[in-house]
This record gives structure tokens, C-alpha cells and sequence, in this order.
């Protein structure tokens, strides 16, 4: 599971294998996981990083071997070899390009040639961005194939820990385990505020279901 | 072991233990055997011979690649050895060698993937008894039938499955193995899938279950009279109805009755082929384990079967064939009803689709039948059901934790598709729906202890909704079920009413129908009540007690005038929340954007701000509020200046909330009041104004402080009129005394509202202010662009930014406003260069055209102003020629990036046209000269278009000015070609 060099360790740990298109942000997401990042090595030969990401569970600590397949094609690496042993994957694509979620069927594809019956997470990418191609309701590919989705953004962090948690539960056959501690994770490179922007896309459902105000507010230099 | 199967170990090794040298060494290696002539044989050698799996993996990746890259080169000979071995490995051949079907499934989907490209070259040209020749191997068991399905499936998702993004050329290739197979061996097939699931159904059920899976994939495209006849479908029937197999087959079979149900045909036929299925057979099933496997598959193929019916029924005319439909679909919906409150559903099924489906086919005039009725009744239920909130959460959703957040925002989003369910229903039955909602309301109501909090939050959320389609007219006459509903919960408490959610909803609920309540005051009481009491503000939960401040605020907005008798209570009753807001210990309470609390002082100034309020009990009110607080204030601004000392946060967000509560309170007092009928009442914010405005010397560095207070003198403009003016040269100068970007923002933003409201009244003001902002304004705003672009997205230049558009606001409501003396007044007239100089700039470059038709705009202004005879502002007229019109009516609109078929492109040049005549009228000659002769010739314009202009500027006409000019300036880019730079 490891690469050359690497310290094994005594608890569970995962080969997690992370696919889609180039330029996603694949690399950038499994970065921003700071112990991993530091720890992870590098395989120019092969073309492939292997980022050791642990996580603090209420049943103890498990690791994640992530193996970033980036650039993969230009070395002419082992290709699906890699996906050999995968125990768990996410399948990322970009909100922001829609080319690279009409792509994900075919990620889905040569990964379950390679590892039937895992557990996948599919993850859109950039959602911080406001150049969004695929909306929220337009990504269907999980629905079909039983596949958990999330929106994420790796340079806010926003849900990070989210596919990682979804896939040590399916891992450990407990639905409730949890995180118990947060991992060091970079700190967020964008501000998004989610939040606001939640309680924005609530306003607008509030707004549609509520009934045209009584008057008109006379609040306008507060 | 030899060399190359060492390496391919090394470079699959994940042990760690392999160092990074030898595994490029390993790498180069293999990749060197790739590159050789003879690598196909190679391949097939070690496959025969090799246990290793990753050997084999990796020769048979190896094999894959050479195909796709090389096989048109490839001699037939080659071609023919690889066919065969591969063949041979698939059908578990070669009694002496290792077999590839014996590893792992990886590898063998491996070969299957090498089988489909051959498939892909080869068939049905080169090798057209692949298929046939694989169908007597099946006879040797489990391991070839498995490896069979799994090039079947390979096929499917690699060629024919339309879920992949294609090349046009493989979707040819796909066209054509479909039909060739179709032709040939098809019914082949289909005859074997019968026979292995009939011979293993009882022994091996994972088999049969995968190759019915397989089968699945293909129903769509093969004839469907192989499968839907009467030898497959009693099979399919048989294993579904047989309780004792395992769930997977039972699932399987499920999995191909609804691709039988799904295929695409005509309404006639496919009706047919579903009565012919008698599907009622397996109804009694689905009440079983609910977690099944197969419940669950099961439940996809009613919900499936029912929506194909509701399609027949849709798209077929006849009465027959359409009482047909509608008889098989009454006889599936009780369970398809059952399926969608017990079962989880298979998400690519919508039933709000679905039912809105059939609740649409409905609203055709005949009468609604029994039938239909009760469908309705189950709909309604179903909807209940799906809007209920589940009870594990309940923790989670009182107190809002991340869990409970997320739920909530799961809820909302799905009861946005249910709610509009229930409107539809509404609209086909309004008295079945009614008489469901009320029936559900009362037994919230009526029920004991024993009713749970998502019964009642569900409910409650079921006649909000129902509120929505009412008309104003409904509301107010209480029309239906609210003459009865209305009272009834507003006299309601519920035991689970300290529930968060309970307590919003209801309290939304009785806001929704309180048009009722105007016309039948006599339920006010129950209102105030309602909201007074711990169901609404003094809830023990702060964000409900705040939500029912903020709709307490509207309900008064509402009811106003009748609630003048009840005054004295409601102020009695809110007392020991007023006084709870300006306490220190609230004001460290987190602060919810709009829902802060001030809302109960809004309420209590429109209740008392209004004239039914005699003079006397009105002062008396509001002293009473005013006067506390304003005390407040000057005790901590006593303390502060007796301590001198860092002031705590806990005293400036206790002061900022006291500035809150006052200027909410100060909103239902109107101008008129305070100045004409009750001057009185004025005096009193006076006194306050005075008060607060002294937190600008003793806290001046204090940010928040500083804005809040602006805030109040904005209202305080609003609410004194012109009688603020005596309060306004200090409280300007305090704020000045700060000159950072964002505090001279909110200090132009309250400038601009004293110009519009009083005119030229504050042209004393300006005359002193403006020396000082422009003094600032001109050291911070650079004199050119603000750097854009990456690396520039910072606060600072934001702020900077946000600066220049109020600055340009600011001037433009100057210039309308007949202000523009006072840029000429002696102090001010320093800034009028670098004022003039950033407005060409700006006119001419800004990247938003908005504001730079807002420039364009103040030119047009000063022109009118200054441009007279004798000149007013030496120097001007020539710069306007010189600067102005050359460079922004000219240079700027010939630039190509002015682009002509934008929306507000065309509003700039419309101003910028406008500018033209402007300056004709006002200059005359003179800007002909400056900018016809001068400009025009050195922009090569033509003779002809120049006297043309000039003759169109002379006219009345500005629309055809305005095309006349758009054509000279595309005229003259053509000419041009962008070989002339102008600037």
C-alpha cells in the first residue's frame, strides 16, 4: 500500500484511489491535508503521490492511503494498474467545467473494471467558484449508481472531511462512527462563506413561499 | 521466475520495501519488453504460464494497449494467434496451462476488455462466430458463464451503453455489432440465459442472479418478444414469488421485469405487454422486510410499472384502452401509495413527478370518481408523510447543531417539490384537501401529551402552506376552514411547544393568516397573547423569541389603529424584554444578521408613533423608553471619561445596542408628526441626537460605534426634516476627523442623502465639508485605474474601489442638484484640476460603464453650468473641447472594445451623444472647430461625414443624431482597420 519508504503503521489504513479529469483539483484537495502533505511520497517514475491522510474516529485512528494519479498519461504509468488493491475511491470532478462530469461515467468505468463492489464517493469540485457549469441538480451519475455526492471545495475546505467520513463508515460497516477530531488541514485559500451563501439560496426559497410583504420596508439607510 | 516477471512484481510492489532506483529500473525494463516486435506473444506466453496475478494483469494490459494502438498493422497471422489464445483463455481451454479465469475478477474483466476490442475490430466482418462459438462453452459450468457475462457486460458498458460520452465513429461500431447480433445470435442468447438460470436457479443463485443482471443490460435493444412471452416471464415471475431464494436473484429477476416494463414502445402495445404481466401478483410482496434487497428493487419496479401506465394513459385516446389503463393503475396505486410512506424509494424515481403526473391527468372537467378521491386522500398523506421531520433529529433540529442545520436544509429543500404537490391537489379538490388539513391540524390540537413534535411541526407547516394559494379576499373573510382553524390555534398551546421548530412554525403560521384577525378584531387578544406570551417573545429559545419580535413587528405593522386599547399591556408585557436588550449580559448574546432583536422597538414606536396615541400618553411613552436609555449612554460615557481607559467590548456592544433599540424605536414616528403636529415629540430625539452624537468625541476610534451612529443620524434626517440642520456642521466634523477609505464611504453616503432631500439648502454645508474631502479623497484615490486582475482581489483595494463609486455618486448628486458652485467656491477650487483630470479619466477608461456614464452625466452638467458667456470657469470651455470631447466622445467610442451591441454600452453612448449636443448648444462654433476640424480630420474622417455631422448636430433630431454618429464611428473603424492608435 505504501510507496518506497514510507512508514507503515499499526492501525487500519485504506488504499484510496482519487480519479477524474486533469485539472480538477485532485492534488489540491488531497494537499490540504497537512500531516499527509507532509509525509507523502513521490513516485516520478510511476507518476503517481501517495499521501498517508489520517483521521481521529470515535473507534480510533485509520489512515487513507491517497493515491493521486495525476499526470499519469504523460508518464505512461501503470494506467488502471493503479486502481489495483483500491479498497475505497472518490471520482472528482469541476463544477466549473462540464466536460469533466460528462467524464466521470467513464472514470466510474475503468475504476469498477478494476475494483468491483467498493465504496465511491463522488466529489464536485470548486463549488466556491461563481462560474459554475453544473448545478447541484444537474449531477445525476451517483443517483444511478448508488454512489454518495458531495459538493466540495478544496481551497475553502468547505465539506472536506465529508467523502473521507462517508467512506470510513462504509469501511467499517458503522453507520455512526465519526470524526472526533478535525485533521490540520491548510488554511482556506478562498473565503467562501457558505453560510451566506446557504442563507441566501434560503431567502430565495423563503422568498418564493412567503407572501408578498404588507408594505414597503422603510429601512433603507440602516 | 524470470526477468520481466521480477520487474513487473517490483513495479507493482506496495509493500514499501522496494527502493526508488530498482523500481525505475523495473520500470524501464517492462517498458523496454512493451517496445519489442514480438510483445504479443510474449504476453500470451506468460499468461499461459505465469500464476501471478499482477503478471498477468499486467501482460493482458499490455495486450489491450498493443491492440487499440497497433492492430491495423498487425499481420493476420499475429491477429489470428492473438483471437485465439485469448478465445481459448475465456472458454477455461488448455487443459495443461495456468487459466486466467482462475484469478481474481480484475483480471478477468481484464480479458473480457481485450475480448470487446477485438469484438470492436472484428465482428461481424473478421470474426463473426465469437459469439456463437462462445454459447457451447457454456456447458462447462459456472466459470465460463461468469467470464461470458462479464465480456457481455464489458461489451455494454464499453461500446453500447449510452451512459458514456461516445465518438461518432464508435457509435457507428455500436450500430452495427446491435444489428448484426440482432440478426445472428441474439435469440441464441437469450435461449442460454434461460437454460443457465432454469439449470443453477436452485444451486448456485449468485450465477443465475449475474447473468440475469447482465440480461438487464441488453432488454433495451433486443427484441422484446425473446424475453416478455410465456416461457421467460413465468421464470422471472416464478423466482421473484419464490420466498425461500436469496434476496440478490430475487432482486435480479425484479431488475429485468422493469426493463421489460421500461422499453421504449408504442402506448398500444406497451399497454398490452403490461396487462399481459399480471403484475398483481407480486403486489402482496412488497410488504415485506422494507430493508430487503429485494423490497426495495421490488418497490423500483411498481413505482416504474405505475408510471408507464400513467404514461399509456397519457398518450392513448379510446375509451377502452384508456379504462384499461386506468383499471391496472387503480390496482397498483395502493401499493405504489404504500411503497412511497414505508419504503425507501429508488432515487431516479420522483414521486413528486410521478404524482403530480397523476393528479395533472385530473383536471379535465368530469367529475372527480370515488376512486380518484381517495388516491387524492393518499396523496395527501403521502405528502404529510414526506414533509415529516424524523424523530431521530429531534435533538439535532431544537437546538440547531451542524446535524441539525444540515436536516433542516435537506427538509426545506425537499418540501419545496412536495408543497407544490399539495397546491395541485388543492387546485383538483379543494374540499378533500381542506377537510385533510384540517382533520390533521386537529388532532395536533386536540390531541393529549402523546402527539409527537413532528406530527405537530408537520401539520402546522401543512396549513402554512395551504395559505399560500389563498386569495387576499379568502384570508380576510376566512373562507373554508380558517373561520374555524384561525381561532382555534391562535387559543392553541401545544405541550411541545418549547420545540424550536414547533415554535417557528406556528408562530409564522398565525402571522401568514393574520389578515383574518383585522377583519375580526375580536380575536386580537388571542394575538397579542400568542405572541407575548412564551410562545412568542418570551420563548425560552432566543431565536424564537427573536423571530417572534421581528413578526410581532409586522403584525403590528398590520393591525396598528386597533391595537390602540391594547397599548398599555403590550408595553407592560414587553417590559422586562426591552430592558433585557440593552443589558450588558444580552448584548454579549451572538447577534443573527436581521433577526437582532431590535424588531421589538420597531413594533413599540409604530404602536406609540401613531397619531390615535393623544400627545400626553405619547410623550409618556416614549420618555419612558428614551429617557433610560439615553441615561445609559451618558453613564458609561462618564465612566469612560473618568477611566480613560480601553473600553471594553462588552460597553460598546451594550451602547451599539442601545443606538439599535433607539433608531428602531424612532421608525414609526413620521416627519410630520415630529415637526408640524407634535413638535413636542421632535424635541425629544433632539435631546437624543445630542446625546448620541457626544459617543463621536469620547469614542472616535470606535468603528462600529461610529456607523451606528451615522445610522441614527440618517433616520434622524429622515424623522426631523430640516429641523436637523442645527445638529449637522458638528456631527460632520466628528466624523471627518477619521478618513479612512471605509469611513469616508459612510460619510459621502450620508452627504448624498442631505442633497437629495434638502437641495440646495445644505450648500453652506458642502462649502465647508467639500475642501476636506476632496483634500482626502485626492491623496487616497490613485489618478488612473485601480489595479485589477489577479493578486488584486484584497480588502484594501476593494475598499478603495468601493470609495471611488460612492465618490462618483456623490458628485453626480452634486452636479443634479445645482451644487456645482460649489467646487468653484475659493477653498474648493484647488481640487478642481485633479477633480476634472480624474473625471476625463474615468469617462474615458473606467472598466464599468455605468459609472462612466455617470461621469459622462456630471460633464454634461458643468457644461450647462459653466459653459456660459462671460466664461464662469476660465480655462474650462477649452478643456471640455480639448480633453473631453476629443478624447471620451471621440477616442473612447472609436476604440473597438466600446462595443456597440451591449445594453449599457449604448446608455453610455446615448450620454455620450447627448454630450455633444450639449456642447454645440452651449459652445457652438468653437466646438465645431475644436472638435470637427481638429478631431475628426485627425481621425481621417472623410469631408462628406463631417459636414453631415455637423449639419445632423444643428437638427432637432437626437435619435438620428445618435445613429448618424454610430455610423461615422463604425465607418470610420473600418477605415482605420486598427492600424491607428489613438491614444
Amino acid at each position: 500500500m505504501a510507496l518506497p519508504n514510507q512508514q507503515t503503521v499499526d492501525y487500519p489504513s485504506f488504499k484510496l484511489v482519487i480519479v477524474g479529469d486533469g485539472g480538477i483539483g485532485k492534488t489540491t484537495f488531497v494537499k490540504r491535508h497537512l500531516t499527509g502533505e507532509f509525509e507523502k511520497k513521490y513516485e516520478p517514475t510511476i507518476g503517481v503521490e501517495v499521501h498517508p491522510l489520517d483521521f481521529f474516529t470515535n473507534c480510533g485512528k485509520i489512515r487513507f492511503y491517497c493515491w493521486d494519479t495525476a499526470g499519469q498519461e504523460k508518464f505512461g504509468g501503470l494506467r488502471d494498474g493503479y486502481y489495483v488493491h483500491g479498497q475505497c475511491a472518490i471520482i472528482m470532478f469541476d463544477v466549473t467545467a462540464r466536460l469533466t462530469y460528462k467524464n466521470v461515467p467513464t472514470w466510474y468505468r475503468d475504476l469498477c473494471r478494476v475494483c468491483e463492489n467498493i465504496p465511491i464517493v463522488l466529489c464536485g469540485n470548486k463549488v466556491d467558484m461563481k462560474n459554475r457549469q453544473v448545478k447541484a441538480k444537474q449531477v445525476t451519475f451517483h443517483r444511478k449508481k448508488n454512489l454518495q455526492y458531495y459538493e466540495i471545495s478544496a481551497k475553502s475546505n468547505y465539506n472536506y472531511e465529508k467523502p473521507f467520513l462517508y467512506l470510513a463508515r462504509k469501511l467499517a460497516g458503522d453507520a455512526n462512527l465519526h470524526f472526533v477530531e478535525s485533521p490540520a488541514l491548510a488554511p482556506p485559500e478562498v473565503q467562501i462563506d457558505m453560510a451566506a451563501q446557504k442563507e441566501h439560496e434560503d431567502e430565495l426559497v423563503k422568498a418564493l413561499i412567503q407572501p408578498l410583504p404588507d408594505d414597503d420596508d422603510d429601512d433603507a439607510f440602516d | 521466475m524470470d526477468d520481466l516477471e521480477k520487474a513487473i512484481l517490483i513495479i507493482f510492489d506496495e509493500s514499501g520495501t522496494v527502493t526508488s532506483v530498482l523500481k525505475s529500473q523495473a520500470v524501464a525494463f517492462c517498458q523496454q519488453i512493451k517496445d519489442s516486435p514480438s510483445i504479443c506473444s510474449i504476453c500470451i506466453e506468460r499468461l499461459c504460464f505465469s500464476k501471478l496475478v499482477q503478471v498477468q494483469f499486467w501482460c493482458l494490459q499490455c495486450l489491450h494497449e498493443v491492440l487499440r494502438a497497433r492492430y491495423s498493422g498487425m499481420s493476420t497471422e499475429e491477429k489470428t494467434f492473438v483471437r485465439k489464445s485469448v478465445f481459448s483463455m475465456a472458454c477455461y481451454d488448455n487443459a495443461n496451462s495456468v487459466k486466467v479465469l482462475d484469478s481474481p475478477p480484475y483480471v478477468k474483466n481484464k480479458l473480457a476488455q481485450i475480448l470487446v476490442t477485438l469484438i470492436y475490430f472484428e465482428y461481424p466482418s473478421v470474426w463473426s462466430s465469437v459469439f456463437l462459438d462462445f454459447i457451447p462453452n457454456l456447458g462447462k459450468g459456472g466459470v465460463v458463464i461468469d467470464m461470458f457475462c462479464r465480456v457481455l457486460n464489458a461489451l455494454d458498458d464499453e461500446l453500447i451503453s449510452q451512459d458514456y460520452p461516445r465518438t461518432p465513429e464508435e457509435g457507428a461500431v455500436s450500430v452495427q455489432i446491435k444489428d448484426a447480433m440482432r440478426q445472428q445470435c441474439v435469440g441464441q442468447i437469450v435461449h442460454a440465459w434461460y437454460d443457465i438460470v432454469s439449470l443453477y436457479k436452485n444451486s448456485d443463485s449468485v450465477l443465475c442472479a449475474f447473468v440475469l443482471d447482465t440480461m438487464r443490460r441488453y432488454i433495451s435493444w433486443i427484441d422484446i418478444g425473446l424475453v416478455a412471452n410465456n416461457t421467460f416471464l413465468p421464470l422471472l415471475f416464478e423466482l421473484m414469488l419464490a420466498e425461500g431464494l436469496p434476496d440478490q436473484l430475487r432482486c435480479a429477476a425484479s431488475g429485468c421485469v422493469l426493463a421489460v416494463v421500461s422499453k421504449r414502445m408504442d402506448p398500444q402495445a406497451k399497454l398490452t405487454l403490461l396487462q399481459n404481466l399480471q403484475m398483481s401478483r407480486v403486489f402482496g410482496l412488497v410488504a415485506g422486510d422494507g430493508d430487503s434487497e429485494f423490497v426495495s428493487g421490488l418497490a423500483s419496479l411498481l413505482t416504474g410499472y405505475a408510471s408507464e401506465l400513467l404514461d399509456c394513459l397519457k398518450h392513448l385516446n379510446g375509451g377502452d384502452v384508456k379504462q384499461s389503463s386506468v383499471d391496472l393503475l387503480n390496482e397498483v396505486l395502493p401499493s405504489v401509495f404504500y411503497i412511497m410512506k414505508n419504503c425507501e424509494i429508488d432515487s431516479t424515481f420522483s414521486i413528486v413527478q410521478f404524482l403530480s403526473g397523476y393528479v395533472a391527468m385530473m383536471k379535465t372537467p368530469s367529475p372527480l370518481t370515488e376512486s380518484q378521491l381517495f388516491h387524492l386522500g393518499q396523496i395527501l398523506e403521502v405528502i404529510r408523510i414526506q414533509i415529516r421531520y424524523d424523530p431521530i433529529y429531534r435533538d439535532n433540529l431544537d437546538v440547531l447543531d451542524k446535524v441539525g442545520k444540515e436536516e433542516e436544509d435537506r427538509m426545506v429543500d425537499h418540501r419545496k417539490d412536495m408543497l407544490v404537490l399539495l397546491r395541485n391537489v388543492g387546485r383538483v379538490a379543494p374540499d378533500v384537501t381542506q377537510v385533510f388539513i384540517r382533520n390533521s391540524l386537529s388532532s395536533a390540537v386536540g390531541s393529549s401529551l402523546d402527539i409527537n413534535v413532528e406530527e405537530v411541526e408537520a401539520a402546522l407547516s401543512l396549513f402554512y402552506a395551504y395559505g399560500e394559494s389563498l386569495s387576499e379576499e379568502a384570508m380576510k373573510t376566512g373562507s373554508g376552514i380558517l373561520r374555524e382553524l384561525v381561532p382555534m390555534l391562535l387559543s392553541t398551546k401545544f405541550p411541545c411547544h418549547s420545540n424550536r421548530l414547533v415554535a417557528l412554525v406556528y408562530l409564522d403560521t398565525i402571522t401568514r393568516y393574520m389578515k383574518f384577525v383585522l377583519e375580526n378584531n375580536q380575536y386580537i387578544p388571542l394575538v397579542l397573547a400568542a405572541f407575548l406570551d412564551d410562545r412568542g417573545i418570551h420563548h425560552s429559545k432566543v431565536k424564537v423569541s427573536r423571530r417572534a419580535s421581528y413578526l410581532f413587528m409586522r403584525v403590528v405593522k398590520l393591525l396598528k389603529s386597533k391595537l390602540v386599547p391594547f397599548i398599555e399591556t403590550i408595553l407592560q408585557s414587553l417590559h422586562d424584554t426591552v430592558s433585557q436588550f440593552t443589558s450588558v449580559d444580552y448584548a454579549s448574546k451572538e447577534l443573527s444578521g436581521s433577526e437582532d432583536g431590535s424588531h421589538i422597538f420597531e413594533a413599540i414606536g409604530l404602536l406609540i408613533g401613531m397619531e390615535d396615541v393623544p400627545l400626553e400618553k405619547q410623550s409618556e411613552y416614549l420618555s419612558s423608553l428614551l429617557t433610560p436609555l439615553c441615561q445609559q449612554v451618558e453613564i458609561l460615557i462618564a465612566s469612560s471619561r473618568v477611566q480613560n481607559s480601553e473600553d471594553s467590548p462588552s460597553k460598546v456592544a451594550n451602547i451599539q445596542q442601545i443606538i439599535m433599540a433607539i433608531n428602531a424605536l424612532s421608525k414609526g414616528f413620521s416627519e410630520r408628526l415630529v415637526t408640524a403636529s407634535r413638535p413636542a415629540i421632535g424635541l425629544m430625539f433632539k435631546q437624543t441626537l445630542d446625546v448620541l452624537l457626544q459617543l463621536l468625541v469620547v469614542f472616535p476610534k470606535v468603528e462600529t460605534l461610529r456607523s451606528k451612529v451615522t445610522a441614527f443620524i440618517h433616520r434622524m434626517v429622515e424623522t426631523l426634516g430640516s429641523s436637523v440642520f442645527p445638529y449637522l456642521p458638528k456631527a460632520l466634523e466628528q466624523l471627518l476627523a477619521e478618513s479612512e477609505p471605509k469611513e469616508l464611504v459612510g460619510f459621502l453616503v450620508l452627504l448624498n442623502q442631505l442633497i437629495c432631500k434638502f437641495n440646495t439648502s445644505v450648500q453652506e454645508i458642502l462649502e465647508n465639508v467639500y475642501p476636506v474631502i476632496g483634500g482626502r479623497i485626492f491623496s487616497i484615490l490613485p489618478r488612473d485605474s485601480i489595479p485589477s486582475g489577479p493578486g488584486s482581489n484584497t480588502e484594501e483595494i476593494r475598499e478603495l474601489q468601493e470609495l471611488q463609486r460612492t465618490f462618483y455618486t456623490f458628485l453626480h448628486v452634486m452636479a443634479t442638484h445645482d451644487l456645482s458652485s460649489v467646487f468653484l467656491s475659493p477653498t474648493s477650487q484647488v481640487y478642481l484640476d485633479p477633480m476634472m483630470q480624474l473625471l476625463l479619466f474615468t469617462s474615458c477608461n473606467h472598466k464599468d460603464l455605468v459609472v462612466r456614464k455617470a461621469c459622462v452625466q456630471i460633464f454634461i452638467r458643468l457644461i450647462k453650468d459653466w459653459c456660459t458667456r462671460p466664461e464662469k470657469v476660465p480655462g474650462f470651455q477649452t478643456f471640455v473641447i480639448e480633453a473631453f470631447a476629443t478624447n471620451c466622445c471621440l477616442y473612447s467610442v472609436l476604440d473597438k472594445s466600446f462595443e456597440f451591441r451591449d445594453a449599457s454600452t449604448l446608455a453610455l453612448f446615448g450620454e455620450i451623444v447627448l454630450a455633444q449636443k450639449v456642447m454645440y448648444e452651449k459652445i457652438g462654433n468653437d466646438f465645431l472647430i475644436g472638435f470637427v476640424s481638429k478631431g475628426f480630420s485627425a481621425a481621417h474622417c472623410p469631408q462628406g461625414l463631417a459636414e453631415e455631422y455637423c449639419q445632423k448636430l444643428q437638427g432637432n433630431d437626437m435619435k438620428s443624431l445618435k445613429s448618424f454618429y454610430q455610423s461615422l464611428i463604425e465607418n470610420l473603424r473600418t477605415q482605420q482597420n486598427g492600424s491607428l492608435v489613438f491614444r
